[in-house]
Formats: C-alpha cells, structure tokens, sequence
C-alpha cells in the first residue's frame, strides 16, 4: 500500500481544462503517489481522459500546476516528458514490425542499435511475445498487441505509467487474464500506473487507490473497499449500483434521535454518521447484501419497508431479487441461494424488508 | 446460384468492361499492328516488318529522348512531391476543418483553367522581355534566358501536377490515425521527427501514389516541352509529332508510342510495388 508520507510523485493543483466553453475538468487537487497503482474511473464525458491526457503533455491545462516530482510541468511538451501511454486503440505504428515498435522509444533517446535490441527483446521476453519479434502489428490477436504496446512504453523504464482504457477492445475472458497481467507488472516494476476506466470491476480488482470522477469533478478519493463501504456522494452510490438508496430530509423523531425521513418512511441512522443540521437533504444508502427479507412485518426492527416482489436473478451461488415499494422505488436484495430457501419466494408476492440501522450509510446529496 | 451471381456482377462491369476494350485494348492493338506497317511513297501499308522498330531503336536521337523524358518526368515528380508535402501538411493538420474545406476548394480551382493557358502565361514570367527579367533589370541583373530551358519545362510539369499531387498527397494524410502521431510525441519524438518517422511511413502509399501521377501527367506531356522548354532538348512526345510530320511515320510513332506506354506500365508496377512493400 501506499506510504501517504511520502511526496507525491505527481500532484494536480487546482487543475483544470476548458475547451471553448466546454468544461471537461473543474478545478481539480489530486496527488499520485510513487508505486501505486491508481484507477480514475468514470463515465464517458466525465473528464478522466482529458486528466490522463494532461499528464501525458497531449493537453495543456486551462488552470492549475501540474508537477512531477514536485517541478511543474505544465509547458514541458509530451516529447519532454516521460509519460508514456497506452492508448485505448493502443496506437501501434503499423508500418513498423512488433520489435521495431518496442525499440522506438529507444530509438528516439538516441540509443545505440544493439542496445536497443538487447532491451527491446527483453521486454518481449518479459511480456511472452518473444517469438512475434519480426512480425507485422496486422499479424498478431488482440492479446498479443496489448502486449506489444505495454512492452513498448515500458521498455524506457519510466516511473508511470498511464493507461486509457487498454482492455476496452478485449473478450471478456482475456480482459481478466489481461488484468492481472497488469496488476502482476505494476507490482513487480514498483511502476506507478495510472488507469482510466470506466468499468467498475476493472478499477476496484487492481488500483489501490480509485478516483471517481463525473461531470469534470472528483467526487470521491478512496481505496475500493472504503469507497465500496461508503460512498461519499449519491452520485457515488447510484454509480457503484450495488446499494438501496433512499433519498430524504434529516430530521429528529420524537426522542430526540436522527432520523432521515424519507417517501418510505422515517428511517434511524447508524451511529457517528449523522451530521446535525435539521432539514438538511440527504440519502441513507444500504447496500444490498445487508437487507433482510421478512414474509412478515419484523418485530423491532427500525428500518423497514414493505415492498412487492417484481423479479429475480441468478449469478452463481448468489440471486439478486428485486423489489417494488408502494410508492414506487425499486429496492434490491442480494442473498445466497439457502438464505432464500424457506421464504417461497414468488413474483408480486408483498415482503417486508428491513436493515440494521449500522448497515446503513449517509451521504451527500 | 453461382450463376445468378456472376450474372449479376457481369450487368454492372458490363458498361466498363465495353468501354475498356472500345477505347483501350482495341486502339492498343491497332498501335500495335500499325507498328509493323510500312510506309511507301506517303502511304502506309498493312504488313509486318520489324524496320520501323530496328530504325527507332537504332537512333541516338531516340534514346536521347527517351533520357531526357524520364529524366524530367522524373525530376518533375520528386520536386511537386516535395514541394506538395508542406502544403498538403499544413492543410491536412495545422487548419480548423472549416479552413481546410476551403483550402481543399482553392486546390480545385487550377483545374478549371485550360493548363495551355496556365502554360503561356509562364512565358510572361519567363520571356527574355518578361516579368521576371525586366524586374531583374531594375536592380542591374540579366537578362538571363530563362525560357527554352529544361527548368522552364520542369516548371511547367510543376504547374501541371501540383494541384492534383497536394490534394492525393492531402488525403492520405488526412486519413493518419491522430493517436500515432500522438504516440510518438509520447515517446520524445519531436515535432518534426515524427514527421519523418510516422507521418510519411503512414501516408506512404498515397505519397507514392500522388508521384505516380505527377510522373504519368509529366512523361506524356507535349505542352510544357514545346511551348516552355522550346522543343529542345526533344522529348518522346516532340518526337511522336516530329515522326508524324515528317513523311507520314506513323508506324514509327507508334513504336515510340508503344515504348511510352511500356515504360509508364514498369514505372507503375514498381512504384505501387514499393507503396505496399511490407504490408501484407
């Protein structure tokens, strides 16, 4: 894991980027630390791109310092710097062969044929392509050119990496072997690797550290696991999709204690959680493995709402069963199959479903 | 179903296919017979005699040239090449789209007048009285002949093959993948290295291409040589007309006619030859 003592190797400093008046990043402060391996994650359009991009010296920041090693970089051109990329079409140069294409970045640091040889092929070596060294780009699978392109900008030895979608154009089978790949590679180079994504499931498997961004805007800095826990925004939580969430007003119920009153009830909040402002709008999130379903009203439960059964579905050992309160909200539940066994579950069937006020977790509108 | 199939293809390549032989392989077969006639007191009888080919071949003056034809040809190719590349660049990369439409448009517009035109107008410039030398005059320079000269026939290929050779040239590079050049910026490739190093490797094949056709409009021009150049030295096109002039040799035309036609054929070969040398 990260030492957070240490100087970042790259720190953004009120970053950000306009094209025209279009707004791709707000304002930004974020600091990459040496050897992590760090996911910005995010919808199409929310400015993670343009983020890697300024890092790699493609795009100027419109505000803001960006510095490597403390010395800004904002006007060092991309030729400059030793930022190398991994491009989400992977940019190979067709008309150079798979070795000539590893030896470029040498080439152009004036390095001598032999040595540069000597280094490229150690590289296809590392990266188990050895034997396509004298073959055309065209001539390779999918798999194999995300090799021949990691091989190629690591073949420098820089100190990041960045990485914009590299596994978008992958089966699904070979995008999983392709990530621990790379999270095999990051750990053993010390290597800080910045990758762009905006799949979930890509970015919480390998970065110690993920960046949700939307809209231009960080709206969450954590590890998979507090980020998964405890989502900071609403955004956050309806973007992970794995929690209930219930949107309302925070209030105070008749003895004095927080409560968040919501279109589906007044709901008690875990403790330590609850900000103090009365009237203040924010949302209880509960994520779905934590919910019970009860055929019954349960018996001194807090938190609990009556809702219709509307469908569900099965992956592996887990079902993920679906809800519909009266006034509309969908509600999920996700529980191993025994779990489920003696509920006799049936569609449009009314449940009640109710949670520890612990397991629930307030955020920011 | 096969049937059906070719049946089908055949109504539309039907219209070219006729066009083709009507107008290509019908007239290259006559040139060729006619180039085994004779000719008899002005008049040319069907036969088949190897003379007008042994005479041709067995004259200084045609080799000559011959030399002097695929030199310019040639020489006009690379120089519109290389002076095509930056504006072909510029257009292809340093103009907002909008601009670049307009550009393109502009490139266009050389086509509309008839190149004689195009081409007289250079004497204008060039004539010992012309623009170029009475200007020259005021700063005590000259005259200098700058008409009748081979440069004056090179310039004119120039002038012939410069608006089509940029907009060839504009769209292969058009057409680069942006993140290539990217990705060489990416890996301390400068600005004008990757210029070298990924741009042109990745238009090769229109660059070539757009030579080829400098090359082709160039080798077969009559105008240029003649009204620029002064018709010396000859080139095969003078001397296709000379030929007909003198005593009716048209079969002798038409082995100088034929050598052309071979020459442009190998140059082609090769040059798509070296356009997509290493792709597979």
């Amino acid at each position: 894991m990260t030492p957070v003592t240490q100087a970042p190797l790259v720190s953004l400093e009120g970053v950000a980027k306009h094209f025209g008046t279009y707004t791709a990043v707000q304002k930004m402060d974020l600091q990459i630390h040496e050897g992590e391996f760090l996911a910005l994650m995010g919808s199409s359009g929310c400015g993670k791109t343009t983020t890697l991009r300024m890092l790699a010296g493609l795009e100027a920041p419109s505000e803001g310092v960006i510095r490597l090693d403390g010395k800004p970089i904002n006007d060092l051109p991309s030729w400059s710097r030793d930022t190398p990329m991994v491009w989400q079409s992977l940019a190979l140069f067709p008309f150079l062969t798979v070795i000539e294409n590893v030896e470029f970045a040498l080439k152009m640091r004036g390095l001598g044929r032999t040595e540069r040889r000597r280094r490229a092929e150690q590289w296809l070596d590392r990266m188990q392509i050895a034997e396509f060294a004298g073959r055309n780009i065209s001539q390779l699978s999918g798999g194999q050119r995300q090799r021949v392109a990691l091989a190629r900008s690591l073949v420098i030895e820089p100190r990041i990496l960045l990485l914009d979608e590299p596994l978008s154009a992958l089966d699904a089978a070979l995008k999983v072997r392709m990530q621990s790949v790379l999270k095999t590679l990051q750990r053993e180079t010390g290597i800080t690797f910045v990758y762009v994504t905006h799949s979930q499931s890509e970015a919480f498997s390998m970065a110690d550290r993920v960046v949700i961004m939307s809209r231009g805007k960080i709206e969450q800095i954590g590890t998979p696991q507090d980020i998964y826990r405890a989502p900071r925004t609403r955004f956050v939580a309806d973007f992970l999709g794995s929690s209930n969430i219930f949107p309302g007003q925070l209030t105070r119920d008749g003895q004095g204690r927080p409560v968040l009153a919501t279109s589906s009830g007044d709901f008690a909040l875990p403790a330590g959680n609850a900000p103090g402002i009365a009237g203040q709008a924010a949302s209880l999130t509960v994520l779905d493995t934590r919910m019970q379903i009860h055929p019954q009203p349960p018996q001194g439960a807090r938190n609990s709402v009556a809702a219709r059964m509307i469908g569900e579905e099965f992956v592996g050992a887990t079902a993920t069963i679906h809800f519909e309160t009266d006034n509309g909200q969908e509600l999920r539940v996700q529980k191993s199959h025994e779990d489920l066994a003696d509920l006799s579950l049936a569609i449009g069937k009314p449940f009640y479903l109710s949670w520890s006020p612990a397991d629930g977790h307030l955020v920011q509108e | 179903m096969r049937r059906r199939l070719s049946l089908y293809g055949l109504t539309f390549s039907l219209p070219l296919l006729i066009w083709q032989l009507l107008f290509f392989v019908f007239p290259l077969v006559f040139l060729i017979a006619l180039s085994f006639w004779t000719v008899r007191n002005f008049r040319m009888q069907p036969d088949f005699d190897m003379v007008n080919w042994t005479t041709m071949y067995g004259r200084a003056v045609f080799w000559q040239a011959y030399a002097t034809t695929l030199t310019l040809a040639a020489g006009a190719a690379v120089l519109t090449s290389i002076l095509a590349f930056p504006v072909a660049y510029a257009i292809a990369f340093k103009l907002s789209p909008r601009v670049q439409r307009w550009a393109i448009m502009l490139m266009v517009i050389p086509f509309f007048t008839s190149y004689l035109v195009r081409v007289y107008s250079w004497q204008v410039f060039l004539s010992d009285a012309g623009i170029i030398n009475v200007m020259l005059g005021w700063i005590g320079l000259g005259p200098y002949g700058l008409l009748n000269t081979p440069g004056a026939t090179l310039l004119g290929f120039v002038t012939l093959a410069l608006p089509l050779v940029v907009l060839l040239q504009l769209f292969s590079l058009i057409f680069i993948d942006r993140t290539l050049i990217e990705a060489a910026h990416n890996m301390r490739c400068g600005r004008l290295r990757t210029v070298f190093a990924v741009v042109i490797p990745s238009a090769r094949v229109g660059l070539v291409i757009a030579a080829l056709f400098a090359f082709i409009l160039s080798f077969g021009d009559f105008v240029s040589p003649i009204y620029l150049g002064g018709g010396d030295p000859t080139t095969l096109s003078i001397l296709i007309t000379d030929t007909t002039k003198s005593g009716q040799q048209w079969p002798r035309a038409a082995v100088i006619a034929l050598t052309m036609i071979a020459t442009l054929m190998i140059v082609a070969y090769l040059a798509v030859r070296f356009a997509y040398r290493g792709r597979k």
